[in-house]
């Protein structure tokens, strides 16, 4: 069965469409990357998914269930989420970031949550900035903290909405290294970014949003290399005359 | 006034009458303490229901609002004293704190205040990025869980300049206690200067208790810039 199924899903805000009839599956331990220009929905598919918004129309499972017949809060914790903004808790230590969640969401007590924490941190490599606030650290280390605090939760898929947008260009690299160590160690993640070598290197499948409307969808180098619609091919003529500039 | 300013038996008559006045400094600060607990327990509620309340409630709390900052605060003070069933309850010897009146002042000076503090609370609530209710969400938090463990720590720092504010408010204007006989500070600094022959004293027992007004409000602030300071997130919040 998959991990994740999307069943002609239809999203729009008051009268703006934004997702039109978009079919799906992900696999577990699948890597999807979401490419499309901006305002194709993107973010928003990933929001349906953790219900941050409801989808109007169409099925979404999780591991075979209608993500409407589980309660939210459990969905969310089974799907955890990593942002453009990162959104950090801004009054909490790095290391209180993560154990928040573990203490009220699954009530670990405090020594277990902080040696957890400690863990995730080491992970992604800040394991001495565990008592640093948001804003003594780099917008790097901030988001490699945000991606500690969703991988802690032990969920069984990732959103990851434009990782590295917000980052500086010589920062990007250490937040790609990360989620890259994460689709090795088998982490099922949905990602919407540019970042066309991360794509190529761990995406499992490719796929191109445009309009709200699911264009193509592929392994990477069949999309990179032949994809079969000009819309695509326009895109990605698009996108790397900027990655080259 | 033809009376030589500020002469010094005035003073020596201030000076020999401190601890009368002293007394009006401690009903002063009760009745602080007092009205800005009751403002806090009744605006801090009312400002999270504003955000996130729906309803009668939030409309409720809204048009209450209203009313409360659109009234004087002496009508209020004289209205409650009058209108309110409050039973006379007596008064408390060596403050000579009459207690029905005491207790008409808190609910005045209390409801005004929950009505400022409210708005206070509901612009630092606003304030906190809506970033961080989504994300806390998407960390499987509830809604009342991302409330109390993500916004309010955030808004009750962001609350605390306004705070400060109302206080200073609150502090000076139980003053108009002064309208129902309550013997706080400006009562009792009139009491003196009625004295028979003591009409000399009027500008130097106005000019001491603004002085005294000005210690409490300056020494509490700085206490609050303190507590600020405490509690102040390091590195801002960016």
């Amino acid at each position: 069965m998959s991990l994740l199924r999307l069943e002609n899903v239809d999203k729009s805000y008051g009268n703006e469409p934004v997702l039109h009839d978009v079919s799906f599956d992900m696999e577990r331990q699948s890597v999807e990357v979401i490419v499309g220009p901006s305002g194709s929905g993107k973010s928003t598919l990933l929001r349906c998914v953790n219900r941050l918004t409801e989808i109007n129309g169409g099925e979404i499972y999780l591991d075979g269930d209608e993500i409407h017949s589980v309660d939210e809060n459990e969905l969310r914790r089974r799907v955890g989420m990593v942002f453009q903004g990162f959104n950090l808790f801004t009054h909490l230590t790095a290391r209180d970031n993560i154990t928040l969640g573990l203490r009220e969401v699954l009530g670990a007590s405090k020594d277990e949550a902080d040696a957890k924490a400690d863990d995730y941190l080491d992970r992604v490599g800040l394991a001495d900035q565990a008592d640093s606030y948001p804003a003594e650290l780099s917008g790097g280390q901030k988001q490699r903290v945000g991606i500690a605090r969703a991988l802690a939760m032990d969920p069984e898929l990732i959103l990851f909405d434009e990782p590295t947008s917000a980052l500086d260009p010589e920062l990007i690299g250490e937040v790609l290294a990360v989620m890259e160590d994460l689709a090795e160690e088998g982490m099922t993640m949905l990602c919407v970014t540019h970042e066309m070598g991360f794509a190529r290197s761990a995406a499992s499948t490719v796929t191109f949003l445009d309009d709200g409307r699911l264009v193509e969808r592929g392994p990477p180098e069949q999309l990179f290399e032949n994809p079969e619609h000009d819309r695509t091919r326009a895109f990605l003529g698009e996108l790397n005359g900027l990655n080259n500039e | 006034m033809d009376a030589v300013l500020l002469q010094v038996s005035d003073w020596q008559f201030i000076f020999n009458n401190w601890q009368f006045l002293a007394l009006g400094v401690v009903v002063t600060i009760m009745l602080t303490v007092t009205s800005l607990t009751l403002g806090f327990a009744l605006g801090f509620p009312a400002g999270a229901i504003e955000v996130y309340g729906d309803g009668w409630l939030a409309s409720v709390s809204n048009t209450a609002g209203v009313i409360l900052r659109g009234t004087p605060i002496v009508v209020l003070v004289v209205l409650f004293f009058f209108a309110l069933p409050i039973p006379r309850l007596g008064t408390v010897p060596v403050i000579d704190l009459q207690l029905n009146a005491f207790i008409a002042a808190t609910l005045a000076l209390g409801l005004r205040s929950a009505a400022y503090q409210a708005q206070v609370f509901r612009g630092a609530i606003q304030s906190v990025d809506s970033g961080q209710m989504e994300a806390a969400r998407s960390v499987g938090l509830s809604k009342i869980q991302s409330i109390r463990h993500v916004i309010f720590p955030q808004a009750v720092r962001r609350s605390l300049p306004g705070f400060q504010n109302e206080f200073t408010i609150v502090l000076k204007d139980t003053s108009v206690a002064f309208a129902i006989g309550l013997a706080e500070l400006l009562t009792r600094a009139e009491q003196l200067y009625l004295q028979p022959g003591r009409d000399t004293a009027v500008i130097e027992v106005i000019i001491t208790i603004s002085a005294i007004y000005f210690v409490l409000t300056f020494t509490t602030n700085r206490a609050l810039d303190y507590v600020h300071s405490q509690y102040a997130i390091p590195g801002g919040t960016e």
